[in-house]
């Protein structure tokens, strides 16, 4: 049999038959965030589009957003470290800096919620300017993803905790390389936002 | 207690459920099996069930359109019982009539069309035809089904609101559909709209995430791309498409929504004053929701339009019994067209002030779509240069893709001018053109699939006769409608206008609006006997052979019904999908599963 498919002149794109299941997982999830990435494209073209008109007055966006970005970034590299741990089986320090990942992670999202507090509380709210609505709106439309990463986040995190990395590998193996995958891109868009909405 | 990582083993979104095992009988219990079922086929009937009853729910608007536009100012005392508010006195008013064409339009192109042909011909037929067990995300695609039907649950409900449905056209332009104030169908009835559409496109999403990664890597052994069936590229493209486009829509509803809601000024311009109240929005741009709007609203015309070419394609060499023409031409036709297909929306917006330059642009991206649409549809008429035909049902209704596709395909050109357009723009000519292609093409496809699986998926065969005749009813009445409603158009015909009574220089067209309604009712009657020959089918009609149309692709392989599992052993794919006019034991054809020693590989 293999010899009919290798002759075949046409096998330009893989004859191999199903990929692993790792492998389908892992090209679900970079289809789902290339749609993420499409929604923040759209709000990335409605800015600039909705910049152009005459009212749109910068908002001077708060401070605290250079330590939540810390903290998220902090996050990434916690779920790194929990990585590094894992693949050389100290499943104490991995469990430990994964929850470090998801505390920090929560950490984030409280510190945005606190930075909306302190915009709201400099009489900045979501229909003062067109500014301060798209900020509101993007980092809300991100806050939404992080929270659903968490999800995911927390449930590796228990995973680990219980000890799952070395009674069932393959399965921890996947959950951490989809993890790593979402975690690291979320924190890419927010680098992205919070340069893009300040700067331009 | 279920850990973390044996609960989600245990799913079969990462255990890869039964794909090692072979068929299994599935699970037993009734509600499993058939209501939250993770088996594609079985989701794949729910969606085309679900978008059929949709089907008759838009009819029934198409039905209130018509009877308005052919018979204005009579009174249908009947339906005034029935619908006291919006014909309180049998006559239909005005804003219960732009209600009726906003959710006629919405339903028909998200819960009719995009069901039935791509979530729901996608499910069924996918994994079949790439030698599958399942789809890559089993439990992902019920889902999918299940906030697809709750989205076509709200978009109903949304009639029972106060203010009724929304009104505001299935395009929702800003500021009418931004002030809830605005009108009655700017209320309530639009923000559940927006609530339905949202829930959409996330079902959408799964359900097209789904398709791409399964035709990515679940493909049997020996399916190369370049082995695939037309109708899975099509399924394969259309899906990019939506996946890439819908969620600019997402972006925009989501402003919408904070317009309304929430006193921002995305869409909403400076000045606006309704019922004598100035709005306090400033600086917003309603035409910044055209573009978002449109950048979706464009692609999403090829992710109902090429599914329904694939289907066509792939029903037609059943019956010429020859291999389609130029497959791999059409393959890159499709890609052609899907890339294409996302840079020129700005051609639903000539008339909104763009700059000329922009338009020609816009104009000149369009009429190069009509290059790689060109040579699918002559790649599809000359796939019948020599044959025999066997006019059996799904040939007519292939048959009638091809022509509707031709003739709507012109009327393309004309609008694709940004010079022909501005005249044009916002007429019956537009009206003609986009039901000939994207209510047309679909409905015919959408037919023609239904009579060529039914056996596959029912296990029995549908009625010659009746369906022989509900192409006649079908086909005639609906290009008799479509076709006149281009010439209304070039009299200057309006769009969304209630009543034509009031203009001189429409009077002329009262006859013709007579005709068309006349045969809108002959349409519509004409699809009960697909109604009825569908359920009598479904229990009484001829037990359906593995292959009754000897055709060669991977499903065919399968017993009809197939189990739970599709295959008894793994397929292994020797050859392309359309291996017709070589002998073989079965025929003369060849299944993609014939080895190579039995028959000449044609590709």
């Amino acid at each position: 049999m293999a010899h009919v498919i290798a002759r075949d002149s046409t096998a330009r794109w893989g004859t191999r038959g199903q990929e692993s299941r790792e492998d389908v997982v892992r090209l679900g999830l970079w289809i789902f965030l290339a749609t993420v990435t499409m929604l923040f494209a759209a709000f990335t073209s409605a800015y600039i589009v909705r910049r152009s008109s005459g009212d749109w007055r910068p908002v001077a966006l708060p401070s605290l957003l250079v330590f939540n970005t810390a903290v998220l970034l902090l996050s990434s590299g916690a779920v790194e470290a929990a990585r590094w741990s894992g693949t050389r089986n100290r499943w104490h320090a991995a469990g430990v800096a994964f929850g470090a990942a998801v505390g920090l992670g929560f950490g984030f999202l409280l510190a945005q919620w606190a930075a909306w507090g302190q915009l709201a509380a400099a009489g900045v709210y979501l229909p003062t300017s067109p500014h301060a609505s798209f900020f509101y709106m993007m980092t809300g439309a991100h806050a939404l993803h992080v929270l659903a990463a968490l999800a995911l986040l927390t449930w590796t995190a228990v995973a680990t905790w219980i000890g799952r990395g070395l009674s069932a590998r393959r399965e921890w193996d996947l959950l951490m390389s989809v993890c790593r995958t979402f975690w690291h891109y979320l924190g890419a868009v927010w680098v992205y936002l919070l340069i893009f909405l300040s700067v331009y | 207690m279920m850990t973390p990582t044996t609960a989600l083993a245990a799913s079969p979104d990462i255990e890869g459920s039964h794909s090692a095992h072979g068929p299994s009988e599935g699970p037993k219990s009734f509600v499993r099996r058939y209501v939250f079922s993770t088996d594609h086929k079985v989701i794949g009937i729910q969606y085309i069930v679900t978008g059929l009853l949709m089907a008759i729910a838009g009819a029934a608007l198409a039905v209130l359109i018509r009877l308005q536009l052919g018979w204005p100012e009579h009174q249908w005392q009947l339906l005034s019982r029935f619908l006291p508010k919006g014909m309180p006195s049998g006559v239909m008013t005005p804003e219960f009539y732009l209600a009726v064409v906003t959710m006629h339009g919405t339903i028909m192109v998200f819960f009719f069309i995009s069901f039935v042909l791509v979530s729901g011909f996608g499910n069924y037929l996918v994994p079949l035809h790439v030698g599958a067990r399942d789809m890559a995300f089993p439990f992902l695609n019920m889902l999918s089904y299940w906030v697809a039907f709750l989205s076509a649950g709200l978009m109903l409900a949304s009639f029972f609101v106060e203010g009724g449905a929304a009104g505001t056209g299935w395009t929702a332009y800003p500021p009418l559909s931004a002030v809830a104030s605005a009108s009655p169908g700017s209320g309530l009835g639009q923000t559940i709209w927006l609530l339905s559409m949202a829930f959409f496109i996330a079902s959408f999403t799964m359900s097209g995430l789904n398709i791409v990664a399964t035709v990515f890597s679940m493909r049997a052994r020996g399916m190369t791309m370049w082995r695939l069936p037309l109708t899975v590229w099509s399924f394969f493209i259309a899906s990019i498409l939506g996946l890439l486009a819908f969620p600019p829509l997402t972006a925009a509803a989501v402003m919408l929504l904070l317009d309304r809601h929430a006193g921002t000024s995305f869409f909403l311009p400076t000045g606006l004053v309704i019922g004598n109240t100035a709005l306090a929005n400033q600086g917003g741009s309603p035409l910044l929701w055209q573009h978002l709007f449109w950048f979706l609203g464009h692609p999403e015309v090829y992710v109902l339009i090429l599914p329904a070419l694939g289907i066509a394609c792939d029903i037609l060499p059943a019956f010429t019994r020859k291999p389609v023409f130029g497959y791999r031409s059409s393959v890159w036709c499709l890609v052609a067209v899907g890339a294409l297909s996302m840079i020129v929306w700005g051609h639903h917006m000539f008339v909104s002030g763009m700059s000329p330059f922009t338009g020609e642009y816009f104009s000149l991206v369009t009429l190069t779509i009509t290059v790689p649409m060109t040579i699918f549809g002559v790649n599809m008429l000359a796939s019948l240069w020599g044959a025999r035909l066997h006019f059996r049902t799904p040939l007519l209704f292939a048959l009638g893709v091809i022509a509707l596709f031709g003739s709507g395909g012109f009327g393309g050109l004309f609008l694709g001018n940004a010079t022909a357009d501005m005249q044009l723009h916002d007429t019956y000519f537009v009206v003609g053109h986009f039901h000939l292609m994207i209510g047309g093409v679909t409905l015919l496809a959408t037919f023609g699939g239904i009579y060529f699986w039914f056996p596959k998926m029912f296990g029995r065969m549908m009625s010659e006769l009746l369906g022989r005749l509900h192409f006649w009813l079908t086909f005639a009445p609906f290009f008799t409608i479509f076709f006149m409603q281009h010439f209304l158009g070039l009299q200057g015909a309006p769009r969304r206008y209630y009543s034509f009574t009031a203009f001189d220089f429409l009077r002329e067209t009262r006859l013709q609006n007579l005709i068309i309604s006349i045969a809108a009712m002959v349409l519509v009657s004409g699809q009960l006997l697909f109604l009825v020959n569908f359920v009598w089918s479904l229990f009484a009609g001829k037990k359906a052979p593995a292959n009754p149309w000897d055709a060669t692709t991977l499903e065919w392989t399968a017993p009809s019904p197939p189990p739970h599992g599709n295959f008894s052993a793994d397929p292994v794919v020797h050859r392309w999908a359309y291996e017709y006019g070589v002998q073989t034991v079965a025929g003369d054809f060849a299944v993609q599963t014939v080895p190579e020693q039995s028959a000449p590989v044609g590709a």
